[in-house]
Formats: C-alpha cells, structure tokens, sequence
C-alpha cells in the first residue's frame, strides 16, 4: 500500500480532474436551465484539437487556448440555435454534437496535417507549469497543489465564481429561476432564452478549457477520440453533484482520484484493460448511491415547461 | 390527395435534414480543396456503382440495420438505449467463444453461436434496464458507460485467455472459426451474408410487433405518454426491462453475424473503430424510430460510408467527409425545420398571433 497511495497520487488526481471538472460545471450551468447536454464530449473534443491547431499555427499556448475558446464557442452557438431556436430534442443534439466534432477533428487532422490517428509536434508548447510561491514551501499542500498549470487553478477559481453568481448575485439567482420553472419566469419577464444561450456558450468555453487541458496539459499532443468518455464522465460528475458547484467539485474529485489509481495501477502487475475500467465502474457504483430523480418527477415536469 | 399527403409529409423532415447535411459536406469538400461534383459522384459510385459496391453497402448496412432496428424499439418505448456498442461487443465475443469451443456439426454451432450471442446482448442490455428500473440509475449514462466496461473486458479475453497464438502477427484476436461453421455468402465472391436476411426479417417482425400486438401498444404509449400509459396499467418497470431485452438482442445479434459473416473471428476493435453502433442510433433517429424506415435510413448510411470510402480512394478527400455529413444530419433531424416554415406560413394567413 505504500507505493500506491502518496501524495503524488493527489497531485495526479488534481491533474486528471481538471477536464472532468471544467466539463461538469459546463454541464451544471446547462443543467440548471433546463437542458441536458450531452454534448460535453464533443465539445471538449474539439476544444483538444482547436488548441492544438492554435498551437502549431499561432506558436503561443495562450493564443492557442483563446483559439479553442473561440471555436467550442462557435458550435456551442449551433448547439443553443438548434436546440433552442429549431427546438430540436436536446439529447440527440448532443449525441449528433459529439459525432460531429469526432468527425471534424478527423476530417481536420486530415486535411489540415495530413496524418491519421494522432498528431504530434516537438517544436509544440505545452501549458507551462506554475509554481504558487509561498504554496508551494508548505509541506503537505505544497506537494499536491504546487507545479500545476494555470488551467487547474483556473477550474477551481470557476468553482469559486459559479458559485458566487449562483447564490450571490440577482442575475445568479435569475438563472436558476428560469431553469427551475421557465413558464414561471418567462411570466414574470425574464430573458430565459438568453439565460440558455449563454450557459451553452459559457459551458462550450468550459469544455474549450477542458480539452486545451487534456491536449496541452501533460502531453502535447491530439490523438484521435482522446477524450475517451471524460465528457460522458463529467455529466455523471454534474448529475452526482445534483448540479451545484461545490458537489461538482466533490464528484469530479472523486473520478480524478479514481482516474489517477488506475494509472497507478498500471505499474503493478495487473492486465491494463482492468484498470482502465476502473474510472467508468466507479461512475457507475456511484450513480446507485446519488438517485436521480424519479420519472414520475421528470415527466410531470416536462409537462408544465414551456420549451 | 390526402393519401399522398399522409404518406409524404413525414419525409419532408429526413429529407430537410440529408439536404443540409449534404450542403455541409459540400462545404467540408470544398475546404479539403475537392470538387464538389466529382466527389459527389464519386461517393454514388462507391456506394452503388456495381454489383459489388452494391453488395459491399448491404454488407455493412447489415449489422448497422440490426443495431438500428434495437436502438428503434427502445426509442419507441421512451429509453434511450446508448450501449449498443457494448451489446454488439458482447454478442460478437460470445459467438465467437461458442463457435470456437462448441463440439458439433457445423450449423448447429453457428445457429447456437448466433443464439447465444444475441441472447448475451440482450441480458447485458436489460442489466441496464434492471438498474434503472430497480435503483434509479439514468438509464442513458449507465447504458454509455458499460460499452468502456464491456470492450475493455473483450480486449482482455482476446490479448490474454482466448488470443490467437499461431500467427505472427501482434494482434489481439482469437483464432479463426472453423470455416463450417461460417455463415454463407448470398453470392459468390461477394461480401453479403446470410446476416442480411436475418436483419431484414428483424424489421419486418419489429413492424409486426409494434404495429400488431399488445405488447407493441404498450410500448408505444409508454414512449409516447409515459403518465398516460402508467394511468392506464402499464407496468413501466417490466417494459422497460422486456424493451431493453429486445433492444440489445438485436444489438448482440449484430455483433455474432459480424463475427461469423464477416470476421471470422473477433479481432479487437473491429467493431468498435467502424462505428456501427454510433450510425445506427442515427439511423433509428433518422427514421423516427419507424423500423423499416430505420432498415432504409441503415441503408443509407451505410451507403454514405462506403461511398465515402470510394471518394478517399478516388480523390483528396479524407473519408471522414462521409462522417461530418451524417452528424450534420443527425443534428437537424429533430430540428423542427419544416414545422418552423410551415407555421410562419400559416401566421402570415392568420393574424400574426403566431409565435
């Protein structure tokens, strides 16, 4: 047990956590107006691939991320149009949304590089790594906390701010407010749409945050589908954490603790196809101890909603 | 009139939806720096541009039409079943252990392989169906995340216990079928297999199903009002452990006529990277969930991918163009874009009340 459990185990979990987290508080401010998106996946997808691109071409990491920001924005915009406008079904526009950004980033690392599978350049910068100045001499916290980059801290500087215009500010509070009833407060003259729009597109920049740090974190580089399921992770993460940035966090912990076991298992002499599993069975032991909501609720709401 | 009204307006949506769909392709080709006509025409040509082609399209609709058609009744009965993958995953795995280990002649292993294939997917599927059922765990994510638990375990049995140790190549897949036990060629030379008829029956029975039994209704009035249908007696839990049942076999189905048409053997992620669960939920939504539009709508998609095939060999065109067109569709499927036409046209007659 020794070798499995230090403090540079934690150190990995706030690492790996990072994505999982950017991507759930995406999904918790699209889950408090009303629309489960399931599109997180695609979204951080693209953002992975867009911050490469932005890398290679613009040879600057925090251009690179603008970048991803900016282009998760824009088809973040097509999932509010369709979805909202169109009033399409939200959940096959995010299932679509996730097969359209697998194939664009193929298509993409095709015709823009010409290689298939993955894409990789030695002259690339990745995220530098900070070092919190008196953080980082504090024994314990120091260790764990200290030579991250500045997405990490950023993801829970979001926490912090998500939970402040949630429960702190009138706009916050209007927020929820058309989530929660959208009849209700489109009654009394609030912009529900507008509220939609902008938790998709603030949650598309979220996911950008999350795949620049997938892409650009550890490594630097895109491979085909490297998300591998963090987005559909991370949903699980938004729906364990009933939505609420502080649950959130707490969820995403647990999955970045579970993801960083599993790549320490990897040294052991266990089959690695079981410790891979080990992120995605925990998901889904977690979700029989955090109950959704019953269908009996779900479908009594739907009926007094207004989208 | 009215006839050809019924029968034409619940085309209109699909075929907005491929319309779009194309034009984006066309952009996509356009910013690959192809000609959009030759690429068209080279894709049609793939796709359908001979006997063989022809063949080729069936032979990979094959498995996305009996994925489709399982992903439609659970859309029907108002789960979303998104573990398709894992269902076919499981069901390939399974027939290719008993068409390995299982003594007897030749197509008594194969019916049994088959059986137990789609029987394996359909257990697996209603475990999921089970939880939601019995623990309130969202049928959608749980269904997702036992694809990762389920191909993971495959790639284990097939680099560990069951790999094939004769060749010399690293890959990791059990060894070959024995050729008897093969499912037979529908023409010589030629990819389609006896997995077509089975899909094609599929549809016609989940027609039947659907349209002509009790069962079928209940289903049907459980996706369509779920309130209603618990006020009137039906029992949600058991229907949807009996759709989730149904749904995976069709799906675990898949996976053993894959194995046994066209593999021969299960080689890991040869199911998984050709995307035919992801397609085949697009079918199913392509076609409303109607199962033999969904069989046509399997069709067609297929068709768009081996047509893109065909432009990757001909042209500059990566084949992913083929990928971008269907998830573009996909995403105006359910767009209401017609209906938005329709009711601004009809606002302009009235007095403009019309949102």
């Amino acid at each position: 047990m020794e070798q499995l459990f230090d403090l540079a185990l934690l150190n990995t979990a706030i690492r790996v956590l990072t994505p999982i987290l950017l991507a759930a508080l995406g999904g918790a401010l699209c889950a408090r107006v009303g629309l489960f998106n399931v599109g997180l996946e695609g979204f951080m997808l693209l953002g992975a691939f867009a911050a490469v691109v932005g890398n290679h071409f613009l040879q600057n990491v925090f251009l690179a991320v603008v970048f991803a920001i900016v282009v998760c924005m824009l088809f973040s915009l097509l999932f509010a149009y369709v979805s909202i406008n169109l009033r399409a079904n939200v959940i096959i526009v995010g299932i679509a949304m996730n097969a359209l950004a697998a194939g664009v980033t193929t298509f993409s690392l095709r015709a823009i590089f010409d290689v298939k599978g993955a894409f990789y350049d030695s002259k690339m910068v990745g995220l530098p790594k900070w070092n919190i100045p008196i953080i980082q001499d504090i024994p314990v916290i120091g260790q764990i906390f200290s030579g991250h980059s500045p997405l990490v801290y950023l993801a829970f500087f979001c926490v912090a701010l998500i939970w402040f215009y949630f429960y702190r500010t009138v706009s916050g509070f209007r927020f929820l407010a058309s989530g929660e009833n959208p009849l209700a407060a489109s009654s009394v003259g609030l912009p529900v749409r507008r509220y939609q729009y902008g938790a998709i597109l603030v949650s598309g920049a979220l996911c950008a945050l999350a795949g620049a740090q997938l892409s650009l974190g550890q490594v630097t580089m895109f491979t085909e589908n490297m998300t591998a399921g963090r987005g559909f992770i991370a949903l699980v993460a938004t729906m364990l954490g009933q939505s609420g940035p502080l649950g959130v966090m707490g969820a995403s912990f647990l999955f970045g603790f579970m993801d960083a076991l599993s790549i320490r298992f990897q040294g052991l002499a266990l089959p690695t196809q079981f410790t891979d599993m080990l992120p995605y069975v925990v998901t889904i032991l977690a979700m029989f101890f955090f109950k959704d909501k019953s269908f009996m609720q779900e479908a009594q709401k739907q009926g007094t909603s207004s989208r | 009139m009215n006839r050809f009204n019924k029968i034409l307006s619940p085309l209109l949506q699909p075929l907005a939806a491929i319309l779009v769909g194309l034009i984006a392709g066309a952009i996509a080709i356009a910013i690959a720096g192809g000609n959009i006509v030759e690429t068209y025409s080279e894709m049609w040509k793939g796709a359908f541009g001979g006997f063989y082609f022809l063949t080729n399209t069936l032979a990979r609709a094959t498995p996305i039409m009996l994925i489709a058609l399982g992903v439609a009744l659970a859309f029907r009965s108002g789960f979303f079943n998104l573990g398709s993958e894992g269902q076919m995953v499981i069901g390939a795995i399974t027939a290719a252990v008993i068409g390995l280990y299982m003594p007897g002649p030749g197509w008594l292993v194969s019916t049994a392989a088959i059986i137990a294939g789609a029987v394996a997917g359909g257990l697996w599927s209603a475990m999921a169906g089970f939880f939601d059922y019995r623990f309130r765990v969202n049928l959608l994510i749980s269904t997702l995340l036992l694809n990762y638990v389920v191909v993971l375990f495959a790639r284990y049995l097939v680099s560990y216990p069951l790999k094939d140790r004769t060749g010399s190549a690293g890959l990791n897949q059990t060894p070959m079928l024995d050729a008897s036990v093969w499912l037979p060629k529908l023409f010589k030379g030629m990819p389609l297999h006896l997995g077509f008829i089975f899909a094609v029956i599929a549809a016609v029975l989940l027609y039947i199903l659907l349209k002509r039994t009790v069962m079928g209704y209940e289903m049907r009035m459980i996706g369509g009002n779920p309130l209603f249908a618990v006020y009137g007696g039906v029992r949600r839990g058991s229907m949807m452990m009996t759709a989730m049942l149904f749904s995976g076999a069709f799906a675990g189905l898949a996976g053993a006529a894959e194995v046994l048409g066209t593999q021969y053997r299960y080689l890991d992620g040869a199911l998984s990277s050709a995307g035919y669960a992801w397609t085949g939920i697009m079918a199913a939504l392509l076609a409303n969930s109607h199962p033999i539009g969904t069989a046509v709508a399997a069709i067609f998609l297929a068709a768009l991918e081996t047509g893109a095939m065909g432009v990757e060999r001909n042209t500059e065109v990566p084949l992913e163009v083929g990928d971008i067109i269907q998830s573009v569709l996909i995403l105006f499927i359910s767009a209401r874009l017609t209906y938005s036409f329709i009711k601004r046209r009809k606002g302009q007659n009235t007095d403009g009340t019309a949102v």
